[in-house]
């Protein structure tokens, strides 16, 4: 398809615009921003794809703002051996026209126009392709998907064969892969597994496989119960006869064994009967032994009596000797009593004498102390009268002493500070009399006395002169302190009621005497109370004492005579009574003595009666029983019985030996044998009959359930089932079949497509990255890697430039190597933002070897920066500028000529004017003429 | 007198080539529509010579063994059975068969059996002589078990004396005769010679048999008799589809044979080489007459190409649904369907596609049925297009 020439009239911002574009080689279309380069392309898809009807969001994008009018597009296009202009307006007045000049005129308006143009875009365009070829703006160019376009499939089929075939149909695998795949879907999944109606015929047979198994197993149990039926009735009526057989056996055993035990209860009478036989003959032989026996005692108890007499004689002697000893002794210890009663009294009456004179000598100390017990208590009392009497205390006497050492330091206060006159008489004078104060003093010659003047004081040579000297007043001050100690003392004094200090230390001195007087006497008083509470106590002793004296002889009083007196006494007194002490226990011997003799021959007495009566009745009952049994008759009868019981025994010996010949156990295990047999057959007819009726009832059970009728169905459906299956695995595994052939022989023819496309690529890159490039392409014709100066590195690791520069070369390869009657336009909008002036200049010689072929692609270029395609030799270059609506008076035109645009008749101009590469902006008005 | 001999019912049978229930039918009982039609038609032959017995006035009829299918059949097959043996009034004499012997599960002993079964209708389940009606003896040698180790008739024939003056008798018997299978391992085989001489000898009068479903009729004499199943079973009989209307006296019997059945089992070999054999299978089966109730089996030799054996299988597919089955039965076929080259340029294919139907076609015509069934899918995706 080339396109020769786009109209656009109030489209987007385009007002009135028409772009012719070379038909062969490059065309830039270059512009500003919203100039109307992009809706240019967007016009043509609209005008091919949307009927003059739609109202698609596009279109109505496409109607510019506050004008009444429809968008409207016309082109001029040659596809194939046809060449028209088709126009059309949406929204308002729609309209559809075609104009067909080759290869023959053709007019058609309306839906027969588009149902035309698409018919024959179909038939001569690859539209896949179309779309593949081109580079919209603002998304980068990346790899076109070029794997399944018809047009490059056809043109590297001839490449890879090498030679022109003839054109193939272009039909010829249009969706086949597809269809195979989706057939392939419809029984598997794509990881293989089955699905849709496969799955489902495998679950059918599943199914009927799982319900005849059952059926079948159900109906071999049910003939199995039939089976065991049959062999249970055959069983039954065996094992029946077998129980009515060994209960005859019974029976018949159990006879035998019945005759077996009257005889052997036979046998054990016999033995019974030996056994008393026995018995009788032991107990007259028992009885014959008794009477031996009571005859040897006979004898032995007269010898036991005889020697029992003897004893008791003997002892008889014995006993009167110790009765005589007895007798003496108890004389003798009366005697010795008197003696010890006679000694006690004597050294009685010896310790009482000696007690009155020890009584006596304690009166007379009572006495001597009472009488200084009065003479202490007197002084006593005297002592504390004095006492009580003295009135100056030891207290007292120093506080007088305190006031007394006062009045002396006062005065020798006063003495020292006091203005002296001193007295002297020369020693070549005469003596001299003085009076001073009043008394007379004599000096002798030379001597000196000095007077403290203290007060005023007085001297005087009588009659020749009277001096009186008198103190200052600091003098006079001390002399009354000296007064005031004075009256203190004085008063001290009048208060103890002494003179002076002398009188109150006699005083005081008088006092202590006094008190360690009444101390002395205290003393002595206690001394001699020792023992007593006070007097009157020791007065009732002294009187006790007396009292006791009172009727006592006195004899003498040597007390120590009278001791030893006693002490001898009691020594006499003493022997006597151990003598009679002694005298008494050998009595009490001899006592003791009798009465052991005594007791002895007692007992012996008794012993010799006893052993008489013994014999006495051990010989009558003797003479008893042989008046009952005479001895002869004893030992006939022990031997008449000892015979009869050996008869006994031998006769149940026989008898049992005849039994045991019989083998009555044999018998016996042979019958309880039987009677288990029996019993077991009677178990094992029950259990039959169990059986038998749990088999009855299964069958019965399993008659209702018709289970011949299932296993039918079961298997008639498990037939279908499988047949069923098999058709549709077999239909599976041939689209499966199908499928890996076709996909196989595809992957085949592409693998050889793939180098022809990759020369064309490789050649144009080559412009752009030098003779070192190399590529890798797959299947899908998709460029993986490339190989620059031996490195290679993965297409999606390339930099966005490099992408970029690829994959253009890839379409405009692709674009010259399709057939000119199949190739397409490759549209390029405003693309190698990402490549750097020098590669630009590389891509444009790319554009011009891609397009310099004979009947090469048409290229469109949009740009806003005709910079990047300055490069592009053979360019034509078409600048593209706002084409706006013209002024406000345009309105009342386009009313005025409204009747111009509905005019069907209108003719689209079959042979342009304009040239290649020029752009007419017309104005409205001109339209209408 | 007269009676009706018949044997073979199979009650409950099903054939599998008639179809199974569709599996999206939930509700729809065991067996599809064509099966239940057959069950009917079964029990409609039953009653149909009942019918014609009582229009004979008859004095019973005699079923020689196999009124059921197998002793398991449902309470429903047995009901309707009881149904039909009501619909008339005529006594009937159910013999045990093989199918049906008198074992702990007897169908004719069971419960629901017993319940349901019509007062005329006698069970000889043991064996011996049965008096049915004044002068005329029925002497029964039933099935007690599905493998008897002797020839039953032969044991109940030597037990007899002549029959007394006045009196008819008819032996009632199951199994093959020793002459029609001579299988000397089958110990239950009937031994003819036994049978023709108890008749020679007056023991019996006529040999009612069962378990051969074709009528048949001994050539040495006419009173040893096969009656054949009521209604078609199987393929491979002779002449199904009847009862003996037999009219016994001491000198012989006068035998009617009378179709009751509708049904048809048929077989039909075709050779399919050209488009011409195709034409000619399809008249063959347009003409069959009461296609609802035929079963049709093919046995198909010959070599078609792709499009030939798509026309066979449309062809089959149409007239299947009209038939109660069509069948190809495969081990007596031999039909290779091999591509030819207008095959391939039918498919009209360039490039990779061709290549890849070229190979198909290539082991295709080596006999390999998938890729076959590869290039047949490939036909149907080109046509789609």
């Amino acid at each position: 398809m080339r396109l020769h020439r786009i109209r656009l009239r109030d489209f987007r911002g385009v007002h009135d615009r028409e772009v012719a574009l070379a038909e062969h080689g490059v065309t830039v279309l270059q512009g500003d921003n919203e100039v109307g380069k992009t809706s240019t392309l967007a016009a043509l898809d609209l005008l091919f794809d949307a009927a003059d009807s739609s109202r698609r969001a596009e279109i109505r994008a496409a109607q510019p703002a506050g004008v009444d009018a429809g968008p409207e597009v016309e082109a001029e296009v040659s596809t194939g051996p046809y060449r028209f202009t088709y126009r059309k307006r949406w929204l308002r007045r729609p309209r559809t026209e075609l104009h067909v000049t080759a290869p023959a005129p053709e007019q058609l308006t309306g839906a027969d126009a588009h149902a035309r143009v698409s018919a024959i875009l179909d038939e001569t365009m690859d539209r896949v392709l179309w779309r593949g070829l081109r580079v919209e703006q603002h998304s980068g160019v990346g790899q076109a998907d070029l794997g399944g376009q018809d047009a490059l499939t056809r043109a590297l089929d001839r490449a890879a064969s090498g030679h022109e075939a003839a054109r193939p149909d272009p039909t010829v695998d249009d969706g086949l892969v597809e269809r195979a795949v989706e057939e392939l879907r419809r029984y598997r999944t794509p990881s293989g597994r089955a699905t849709g109606e496969l799955r489902a015929a495998e679950v059918r047979l599943a199914d009927a496989e799982a319900e005849h198994d059952r059926c079948r197993a159900a109906l071999e149990a049910t003939e199995r119960d039939v089976a065991a039926r049959d062999r249970l009735d055959a069983d039954l009526g065996t094992v029946r006869a077998r129980r009515r057989a060994q209960g005859d056996e019974v029976a018949e055993l159990e006879d035998r064994w019945a005759g077996l035990q009257s005889r052997l209860r036979e046998v054990e009478a016999a033995g019974d009967q030996a056994v008393l036989a026995r018995e009788r003959a032991d107990a007259a032989r028992d009885r014959r032994a008794a009477r031996d026996a009571l005859i040897a005692a006979v004898a032995a108890d007269a010898d036991a009596a005889s020697r029992a007499a003897a004893a008791r004689d003997a002892h008889d002697a014995e006993h009167t000797t110790a009765r005589e000893d007895r007798d003496r002794r108890r004389a003798d210890d009366t005697d010795a009593r008197a003696e010890a009663t006679r000694a006690r009294h004597a050294a009685d009456a010896a310790d009482r004498a000696v007690s009155a004179a020890r009584d006596r000598a304690e009166l007379l100390d009572l006495a001597e102390r009472l009488r200084r017990v009065g003479d202490a208590a007197s002084g006593l009392a005297a002592a504390e009268r004095a006492q009580a009497a003295a009135t100056v205390g030891a207290d007292d006497l120093a506080e007088v002493e305190d006031l007394a050492r006062d009045l002396l330091r006062a005065e020798a206060a006063r003495d020292a500070a006091a203005a002296r006159v001193e007295l002297t008489v020369p020693a070549d004078g005469d003596g001299l009399t003085l009076d001073v104060d009043g008394e007379t003093v004599t000096l002798a010659a030379g001597e000196t006395r000095t007077l403290p003047v203290a007060a005023v004081r007085a001297v005087s040579l009588p009659g020749v002169l009277a001096v009186r000297v008198r103190p200052g007043l600091d003098d006079a001050g001390r002399d009354d302190a000296v007064r005031e100690a004075t009256r203190a003392l004085a008063g001290a004094c009048e208060d103890l009621g002494v003179a002076d200090l002398e009188a109150a230390r006699a005083a005081c001195r008088a006092a202590e005497d006094a008190a360690r007087r009444a101390g002395e006497h205290r003393a002595a008083l206690a001394r001699e109370l020792a023992g007593h509470a006070d007097t009157a106590a020791l007065r009732t002793a002294h009187d006790a004492v007396r009292d006791r004296l009172e009727g006592v002889e006195a004899t003498t009083d040597d007390v120590a005579a009278l001791r030893t007196a006693a002490g001898t006494a009691r020594e006499e007194a003493g022997t006597a009574a151990r003598r009679a002490d002694e005298a008494d226990a050998a009595c009490r011997a001899a006592e003791d003595a009798v009465r052991e003799s005594e007791t002895r021959s007692a007992v012996l007495t008794e012993r010799a009666a006893d052993a008489r009566h013994a014999h006495a009745r051990r010989a009558e009952e003797l003479a008893a029983a042989r008046v009952d049994e005479p001895d002869a008759a004893l030992a006939d009868a022990e031997s008449t019985r000892r015979d009869r019981a050996r008869e006994a025994e031998r006769e149940h010996e026989t008898l049992a030996a005849a039994l045991a010949g019989d083998d009555p156990d044999t018998v016996e295990v042979l019958v309880t044998n039987a009677r288990a047999v029996a019993e077991r057959l009677t178990g094992e007819v029950a259990r039959l009959e169990r059986e038998h009726a749990e088999t009855t009832g299964r069958l019965q059970a399993a008659g209702a359930q018709g289970w011949h009728d299932q296993l039918a169905a079961a298997a008639t459906e498990l037939e279908a089932a499988g047949r069923a299956h098999e058709t549709v695995a077999a239909r599976a595994a041939a689209a499966r079949r199908l499928h890996e052939t076709l996909a196989r022989h595809r992957e085949r023819v592409r693998r050889s497509y793939v180098a022809p496309f990759r020369a064309q690529v490789e050649r144009l890159a080559r412009i752009v990255f030098g003779p070192t490039l190399s590529l890798e392409i797959d299947e899908d014709l998709r460029i993986t890697h490339r190989t620059l100066d031996g490195t290679t590195v993965a297409f999606g690791a390339l930099s966005s430039g490099a992408q970029e520069q690829l994959g253009l070369c890839a379409r405009l390869a692709c674009a010259a190597l399709v057939d000119p009657a199949d190739g397409v336009p490759v549209v390029i909008d405003d693309a190698l933002g990402h490549t750097d002036p020098e590669r630009l200049a590389r891509l444009g010689a790319v554009f011009t070897a891609a397009t310099a072929a004979q009947g090469a692609a048409q290229v469109v270029v949009l740009t806003c920066t005709p910079e990047r395609y300055h490069g592009i030799g053979a360019a034509t270059v078409v600048p593209l500028t706002p084409s706006r609506r013209p002024g406000a008076d345009s309105a009342d035109d386009r009313d005025d000529h409204a009747g111009d645009r509905d005019e069907p008749a209108r003719p689209i101009d079959p042979a342009p004017a304009t040239a290649p590469g020029t752009v007419v902006d017309l104005p409205r008005a001109p339209r209408a003429g | 007198m007269r009676f009706v001999h018949t044997a073979d019912w199979q009650l409950g049978m099903t054939r599998r080539i008639l179809g199974a229930r569709p599996p999206k039918e939930a509700a729809g009982g065991l067996t599809g529509e064509a099966q239940a039609r057959f069950a009917q038609a079964r029990l409609d032959a039953v009653a149909e010579l009942g019918r014609l017995a009582d229009e004979r006035d008859a004095a019973f009829v005699l079923v020689c063994g196999d009124v059921f299918e197998s002793n398991l059949v449902g309470p429903d097959v047995v009901a309707r059975a009881c149904e039909a043996l009501g619909s008339f009034r005529t006594p009937v004499l159910l013999l045990p068969g093989n199918h049906d012997p008198a074992d702990a599960a007897c169908v004719l002993r069971r419960p629901d059996f017993a319940r349901r079964c019509p007062a005329h209708v006698t069970v000889l389940d043991a064996p011996g002589v049965h008096e049915v009606a004044p002068g005329v003896e029925v002497v029964a040698a039933p099935w007690r078990s599905k493998h008897p180790l002797t020839d039953l008739v032969g044991e109940q024939l030597a037990a007899l004396d002549p029959a007394p003056p006045g009196t008819l008798r008819v032996l009632a018997g199951h199994g093959e005769l020793d002459v029609l299978d001579p299988d000397d391992d089958e110990p239950a085989r009937i031994r003819r010679d036994g049978v023709l001489a108890a008749l020679a000898d007056g023991r019996v009068h006529y040999v009612a048999l069962g378990d051969r479903h074709s009528t048949w009729t001994d050539a040495v004499d006419d009173r040893i008799r096969h009656a054949g199943t009521p209604e078609v079973t199987d393929f491979d009989e002779v002449d199904p589809g009847n009862v003996l209307v037999v009219d016994l006296d001491r000198h012989g019997a006068q035998v009617a044979v009378e179709p009751v059945g509708r049904w048809r089992f048929l077989r039909h070999d075709a050779r399919l080489d050209a488009d011409g054999d195709l034409d000619a299978l399809d008249a063959r089966l347009a003409a069959v007459p009461d296609k609802e109730r035929t079963a049709i089996r093919l046995a198909l030799v010959g070599t078609l190409s792709l499009r030939q054996r798509g026309r066979l299988d449309d062809l089959l597919a149409a007239h299947a649904h009209a038939f109660a089955a069509v069948e190809i039965l495969e081990q007596h076929s031999d039909l290779a369907t091999v591509p030819d080259d207008a095959d391939l340029d039918d498919l009209d294919l360039h490039g990779f596609a061709a290549d890849a139907a070229a190979e198909l076609f290539a082991a295709a015509t080596s006999d390999d049925a998938e890729a076959r069934d590869a290039l047949r899918l490939l036909h149907r995706l080109v046509g789609s297009r």
